[in-house]
């Protein structure tokens, strides 16, 4: 058995058929998760200015590019194995440098509040035997963590959810379209508006407090009903909901205060997304956007914390998220490590990608690997080299070596680069 | 009576709002091969009603210039398989749809990936490729 690096829910029954060193088939996965890991068309090869080089000369470059930089910054993470995250963190902070990851734009509010202890959250174990009531909220898990439904929550049988979709469990869906999710959620489809959420949030927590909602009345109080009557409910947070309320988390721990059978979960589509925040957060307080700077450990948003037990200051700040950094062209080298931020990023702020140097680490050729100065190829993580994650829920994973390969892991590669320094 | 300007000019220009969104298919196919053609079919269009298509006089298969200040895309359109009330279109999220996402986002790091909003209009020229995003960064960097 096998785990699949291709998204956080880390299915961890995969069977795999190996001919020649390569995956020739995977069962169980799904088509996102075969495509992991049956790899890429295109392996990334190391060169310096497009040209190709060694390995070893490539670091080289990197280190010398950040060894030189005023204001340097690593990003990405995401696709890492927890092994190669701290040794990122490890990295910045011989730098002095401000590391953040894809979190900062996805899902980072979001499980910085579940780490603050400011939602009930449960295991995906739970919501297999125990859930009743499923909130999909800005989530299509059918198309991002395509495996949600069948192994975790609607369709499989439960210890105390013995029939399973057809008489125990109730799914809802509330988004601004009809996704396949929805389409699941038969009759229980609650279609809002683009940026609807905060009112349809505010119309909820009226409702389960006995007012007359503002907004849609009926809908609203049908719904209400559903979830108080829950057992054990489970709100799958997707960022349809996070994009839409942004840094107004706190209407949603009202919302979920009023709804005590309730967990919230965010849903997490890159494989170890979660752990990265996990890993930053036991060594900073804070899930991403952080400088390091000398002793000190920089924030956002601007916010002094004195932790003298490690002897660091830690000051929140905005401007340290790669999106900030990228538009205030306030950084003047970047490493990416399994990321490719021309693609995933507003074209309008990834300008500044083309005026510094940018050193690409991962295993396949990408739209920002293409324009970089140096770049590095690792290993597939899960695949070619094994290492652990952390699931949307929390639970650490192992992850599977299945094939022998001859490119070192991207935590090799970042031990590297710091000896380099 | 107003005057109906639309009615005289050759391809009128509207307003839309496009919410973008993932899909399975499309992760496949990034997954695989980023540059290939696959990908670009299934990132390169935009989905709306056929009430909105009608009412813009487009039909699947068309090809649509959607542009704002950010930037501009030709992709093409292709009616949305579900039943959809109208006054919004969708994209996949990808390279594309981040043409048109404004980079201003009042300083809180999160842009508007969902919320986008530009002018329709229906040209011939041809979808805009991968390679063609691709140049517009390494025209950048050459200045
Ligand atoms: S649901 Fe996610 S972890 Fe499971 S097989 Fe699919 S991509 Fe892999």
């Amino acid at each position: 058995m096998a785990t699949c690096p291709g998204c956080a829910l880390l299915c961890d029954d995969i069977d795999v058929i190996v001919e020649n060193n390569r995956i020739k088939e995977t069962r169980n996965a799904c088509r996102r998760g075969a495509a992991r890991m049956k790899g890429c068309f295109n392996r990334l090869a190391p060169s310096i200015a497009q040209k190709p080089v060694d390995i070893e000369s490539a670091i080289r470059k990197a280190a010398e590019i950040l060894k030189v930089a005023k204001s340097p910054m690593l990003f990405g993470f995401s696709n890492s194995t927890c092994e190669a995250q701290v040794k990122g963190i490890q990295l910045a902070k011989k730098l002095g440098a401000i590391i953040d990851d894809t979190s900062s734009f996805c899902q980072g509010l979001l499980i910085e509040t579940i780490f603050q202890e400011k939602f009930r959250t449960c295991m995906l174990e739970d919501v297999r035997n125990k859930a009743d009531v499923l909130v999909y909220w800005g989530s299509d898990a059918q198309d991002s963590e395509p495996r949600h439904l069948s192994r975790f929550s609607y369709f499989p049988r439960g210890e105390s959810r013995q029939r399973g979709y057809e008489e125990d469990r109730i799914a809802v869906a509330i988004d601004v379209r009809e996704s396949n999710t929805a389409k699941i959620c038969k009759g229980h489809f609650y279609r809002i508006q683009p940026k609807g959420d905060r009112e349809f949030i505010l119309a909820l927590t009226d409702a389960l407090s006995g007012k007359v909602p503002a907004y849609e009345p009926k809908k609203i109080l049908e719904l209400a009903a559903i979830l108080k009557k829950a057992e054990f409910g489970v709100i799958f947070a997707g960022i349809g909901l996070t994009y839409s309320i942004k840094e107004d988390m706190e209407i949603l721990v009202a919302l979920a205060d009023k709804l005590s059978n309730f967990h919230i979960m965010p849903m997490v589509g890159h494989y170890n997304m979660r752990g990265f925040n996990e890993n930053l957060f036991k060594e900073t307080g804070f899930v991403n956007r952080v400088k390091f700077e000398g002793k000190a450990v920089q924030h956002s948003p601007a916010e002094v914390l004195d932790t003298p037990s490690r002897g660091v200051t830690l000051v929140h700040d905005d401007k340290y998220s790669i999106v900030e950094a990228l538009r205030n062209e306030s950084i003047d080298a970047l490493l990416v490590a399994g990321s490719d931020p021309l693609s995933s990023l507003p074209r309008s702020l990834v300008r500044h990608l083309a005026s510094i140097p940018v050193i690409c680490i991962d295993p396949c050729v990408t739209m920002t690997s293409k324009i970089t100065a140096v770049t590095i190829p690792c290993a597939v993580s899960g695949v070619e080299s094994g290492g652990t994650a952390v699931r949307m829920d929390g639970k650490k994973i192992e992850l599977s070596k299945i094939i022998e390969s001859d490119y070192p892991t991207d935590e090799e590669l970042l031990t590297r680069l710091m000896e380099a320094l | 009576m107003g005057l109906d300007v639309g009615k005289f000019m050759k391809n009128p220009e509207y307003e839309i709002k496009i919410i973008t969104y993932r899909d399975i298919f499309q992760v496949e196919a990034l997954e695989r091969d980023r540059f290939g053609k696959d990908y670009e079919k299934l990132s390169a269009f935009i989905g709306m009603s056929k009430n909105d298509m009608a009412k813009m006089g487009l039909k699947s298969g068309d090809r649509v210039k959607v542009a704002n200040n950010n930037g501009s895309i030709v992709v093409e359109v292709r009616e949305s398989r579900r039943d959809e009330p109208g006054g919004v279109a969708f994209m996949v999220n990808s390279p594309w749809s981040n043409v048109l996402v404004s980079d201003d986002m009042g300083g809180k790091g999160i842009p508007e990936f969902k919320n986008i909003t530009a002018k329709i209009s229906l040209v011939k020229e041809e979808i805009t490729s991968l390679e063609s995003l691709m140049e517009y960064f390494r025209k950048l960097k050459q200045v």
